[in-house]
């Protein structure tokens, strides 16, 4: 696993609790066609916006919106 | 800093048991105040009426003094005489302007004050009066001079009565001051700890509405979240009212809400891929 998807994965940590692995693992799969581990710098953008979408789905839109900026400015 | 439901319930009751000392310590020191006070007023009101009683006592024992040594002139001689009433009587006259002095040094204000200023004044012309007198009774009573002397005598005496009986009634008039002076202190010292006391009642009300809202709002919450969660309804918001550990909790609860949120979703879409996957073959 590299270090940025370590990072991303603590930052979602806290607002998706036991699902973020498998939440990181969807979007990552679904919209990057990569793995959650292969997280690479030039994922970081698009990762938000699914992140930002996706996690509305689920949460407040403000909080999506939060984690997804935390995840931009990686 | 993060106020915690901790801080918070040990600040307000260290408010509130601030406000209780301070209404406890304003209620001591105005008794306190009352009481020193009643007893500073009263002593000196009971003072003034005592001493000036004793003035007149002495202005008596004057007047008799020198009606004796008038009456003793004719039968023991003006020499003997004097030496037997007169100096008791200038005795008397002494003790007059010491009590008068003193007085007029423990009046409370400059108007008693001045109402005791005639007291040395008349006695002093009273001495005047009997010094004439003595310088006069060669004549054995009987010449223009001594009969003048012993009217101005009559006069001064008068005047030094009158003057200590103002004085006894301005020792009254004090002492009646004293009870009006306690009076309007014990309602002001009620006033100020009524005031400070409904203060305290006021803000405890207050701290106590603000702490319970601060508790009891977001649990009431909370509960309505779960209550809600565990019939199945998901799509519940779970609001962060406070930076404590209920906001901490309504933390914990909404990750745990996302979670079961996503697993459900997911749960349905590999059903549906299933019966998708299990339709075509």
């Amino acid at each position: 696993m590299s270090a940025l998807s370590d990072k991303v994965i603590a930052i979602s940590k806290p607002y998706f609790g036991p699902a973020t692995e498998a939440f990181l693992n969807r979007q990552c799969k679904g919209h990057l066609n990569i793995d959650v581990t292969e997280l690479a710098p030039s994922h970081v953008k698009e990762l938000a916006k699914w992140v930002e979408t996706s996690g509305a789905l689920l949460m407040d839109a403000a909080k999506a919106s939060e984690i997804a900026g935390k995840i931009a400015k990686l | 800093m993060k106020l915690t439901i901790k801080s918070k319930l040990v600040g307000g009751c260290s408010c509130l048991l601030l406000v209780i000392l301070g209404v406890a310590g304003i209620g001591a020191f105005s008794v306190l105040s009352l009481r020193r006070s009643a007893f500073q007023t009263t002593r000196v009101g009971d003072r003034l009426n005592a001493e000036s009683l004793e003035i007149q006592v002495h202005t008596l024992q004057a007047e008799s003094q020198v009606r004796d040594y008038l009456n003793g002139i004719k039968t023991m001689g003006a020499q003997q005489s004097k030496e037997t009433y007169l100096d008791e009587a200038e005795f008397e006259v002494n003790e007059i302007q010491n009590l008068a002095a003193n007085l007029m040094k423990i009046s409370p204000t400059e108007a008693v004050r001045a109402k005791f200023a005639h007291i040395p004044a008349a006695a002093n012309a009273y001495t005047e009066a009997l010094d004439n007198i003595v310088n006069n009774s060669g004549s054995n009573g009987k010449s223009e001079e001594s009969k003048a002397s012993l009217d101005a005598y009559e006069k001064a005496a008068t005047r030094l009565s009158e003057s200590a009986e103002d004085g006894e009634i301005t020792g009254h008039d004090a002492s009646q001051t004293s009870q009006m002076e306690i009076e309007a202190t014990s309602k002001r010292s009620v006033a100020l700890v009524t005031g400070v006391s409904l203060f305290g009642l006021i803000f405890a009300l207050t701290m106590s509405v603000a702490l319970s809202r601060a508790i009891l709002v977001p649990v009431e919450h909370l509960k309505d979240v779960a209550e809600n969660v565990s019939l199945g309804n998901l799509d519940m918001t779970v609001r962060r009212y406070s930076e404590d550990e209920i906001g901490d909790l309504a933390d914990s609860f909404s990750r745990m809400v996302t979670a079961v949120k996503f697993f459900r979703s997911e749960a349905q879409t590999i059903q549906e891929e299933a019966e998708v996957g299990g339709g075509v073959r």
